[in-house]
């Protein structure tokens, strides 16, 4: 580790000083074109503190005011002598003991953290993905079998649908799904989204299992068979766990690009990342700080799935 | 115990079918150690993996415990079961353990016990053995170590008939006399064994009868003694020559 790391320093402080390049040309040109970078808007995007103002509904007199914790409890005697009480910070305390409050009087706020647009577009995104992605391996494993069938119709069947949905392009297959079937099945927008990204990664998926099938030697099948196990018993125990260790990394490709795929859905105004960047752009004018940090939270999605599908192929390589 | 009548399997290819079983009619009995020799493409390996059913027949007959395989009513897992069968290429699922190997069949097919399973599987382990590699990944045994878990596995399964295809021709040479003297120990306890192998030595210790194929035709059969010093037919010589 040591060794390479002396053997090759030049070629790594080259990398650094091609990197810091690109982003000295790209700081200048920036700078020329007259931009204002205001990075301190982002953050709000993805929590802010959210100010619930207290008021009292009706004229009240103060009655006590506790603390505890940097959390002060207001007793207050209403006009119909009902006695109310009300939680706030204490650094936004407005009244004393025995003060006589108006109706809509403000007693001070609480603060609380929430989640900002950006934070909700992530959650959004990553539940379109997950989902799709599970409907989707279901989909590609059915049509991956279909696919070896002996069965004529199902063999045509399968390919038929693989071929329709891997010459079209997804964004033409989102309208589809959304406008027309959408209109005619009566689904809301999320469900058309969802359904129109499983059924474009269940063709990619079918092909990749059909692949992964038809590598495990044949003498596997054989072998299953010759111990009296069925067709559904050999693919169950035998062939399948193999070829799914061989399929995971095309597999875990295809998934990554769902999650990128899925930016697409914003077109049906799903308000994924990509879409709640959008909106945010509209509201703060911060155009390059916003796209920068949706590529980013898309990289950081990507690079934990690609992650953690790397220490599951470590854990099936027991056998290897 | 198995029956074969005018067994014939073509494959169509390029244009031509070849007849790689042509006509074989013979009768196994039980307790009986067969081993079929011949030259390559003679056809002996797709006659031995016609009698489990891992190819279809074209046409004639066999009958395993009078169950006629050419029948479309026959459900050929039932026979299988009763049918070992011990690859050249041994076959063993990677993904599993020896151990697992051995159980995985009683349990789905046999419906057994998992103890039950694995208390057979552990018996047999021992009885090629190897019992100190059950929870060991295939790929981490030697060839020889391999086809006799091979053996077992097709073993745990209470077989009639033991089919083996050239169970010694994957090996290094130094590992075939182990998975032979399994194969012998197995004959001496008295199962039905058919046999496709080139190990002449080994057919003419244990086989009880030879059977010579070429083309697809059975071309001479009989006692490993008629058979090794006195063929009758030509084509037979003319092997035996060039082998010995």
């Amino acid at each position: 580790m040591l060794d390479s790391y002396r053997k090759d320093w030049h070629w790594r402080l080259l990398t650094i000083l091609i990197l810091v390049s690109i982003v000295i040309g790209l700081w200048v040109s920036t700078s020329k074109v007259n931009y204002t970078w205001r990075w301190n808007r982002v953050p709000q995007y993805f929590v802010y503190h959210n100010e619930t103002i207290e008021r009292v509904p009706y004229d009240s007199r103060v009655l006590s005011i506790d603390e505890a914790n940097n959390i002060t409890t207001v007793t207050v005697k209403n006009q119909f002598d009902e006695l109310e009480t009300y939680q706030v910070d204490t650094d936004t305390l407005r009244v004393f003991v025995d003060e006589d409050l108006f109706s809509g009087d403000q007693i001070g706020s609480t603060f609380q953290w929430q989640a900002g647009p950006l934070l909700h577009g992530l959650g959004v995104t990553l539940w379109i993905s997950a989902v799709s992605s599970i409907i989707g391996l279901a989909i590609g494993l059915f049509t991956g079998l279909c696919r070896l069938s002996r069965n004529l119709t199902l063999r045509q069947l399968s390919i038929l649908y693989i071929e329709i949905i891997r010459g079209t392009p997804l964004l033409v297959q989102i309208f589809i799904v959304y406008f027309f079937f959408g209109t005619v099945l009566n689904i809301d927008r999320m469900a058309a989204g969802i359904a129109a990204l499983s059924i474009f990664a269940g063709a990619y998926v079918a092909e990749i299992i059909r692949a992964g099938i038809q590598s495990i030697p044949k003498g596997q099948m054989e072998a299953a068979r010759s111990l009296g196990m069925n067709t559904p018993q050999a693919m169950i125990h035998i062939i399948l766990p193999q070829a799914f260790k061989r399929t995971l990394p095309p597999l875990a490709g295809q998934f990554i690009s769902l999650i990128k795929d899925s930016s697409l859905v914003s077109v049906i105004a799903i308000t994924d990342l990509t879409k709640a960047g959008r909106e945010v752009i509209t509201s703060t004018f911060a155009t390059f700080e916003i796209w920068f940090v949706v590529a980013f939270l898309y990289l950081t999605l990507t690079s934990i799935l690609s992650q953690v599908i790397a220490w599951v192929e470590r854990r099936f390589a027991v056998s290897d | 115990m198995i029956k074969t009548v005018d067994l014939i399997k073509t494959f169509a290819g390029r244009g031509q079918t070849i007849h790689a079983v042509d006509g074989v009619t013979t009768h196994i009995k039980a307790g009986e150690v067969v081993v079929v020799i011949g030259p390559s493409g003679s056809g002996k390996s797709t006659y031995l993996r016609c009698l489990n059913g891992l190819e279809e027949l074209t046409s004639g007959h066999i009958h395993i415990d009078g169950v006629d395989l050419a029948d479309r009513k026959t459900d050929l897992n039932k026979v299988r079961r009763e049918v070992g069968m011990v690859f050249q290429q041994f076959n063993l699922f990677p993904h599993k353990t020896v151990l697992q190997n051995l159980v995985l069949a009683q349990t789905v097919v046999r419906r057994r016990k998992k103890s039950e399973a694995e208390q057979k599987a552990r018996a047999l382990l021992k009885k090629v053995g190897i019992p100190e590699k059950e929870m060991e990944y295939p790929i981490r045994l030697s060839g020889g170590q391999q086809q006799r878990v091979a053996i077992a596995r097709a073993l745990a399964m209470d077989p009639k008939v033991m089919l083996f295809d050239e169970p010694t021709s994957a090996l290094d040479p130094e590992m075939v006399g182990e998975v032979l003297e399994v194969m012998k120990q197995l004959a001496r306890e008295g199962m039905t064994m058919v046999v496709v192998t080139h190990e002449m030595g080994f057919a003419r210790e244990v086989a009880d009868r030879v059977i010579f194929m070429d083309h697809g035709k059975l071309v001479e059969e009989g006692t490993p003694e008629h058979f090794f010093t006195n063929p009758r037919e030509e084509r037979a010589k003319l092997f035996l020559k060039q082998v010995l």
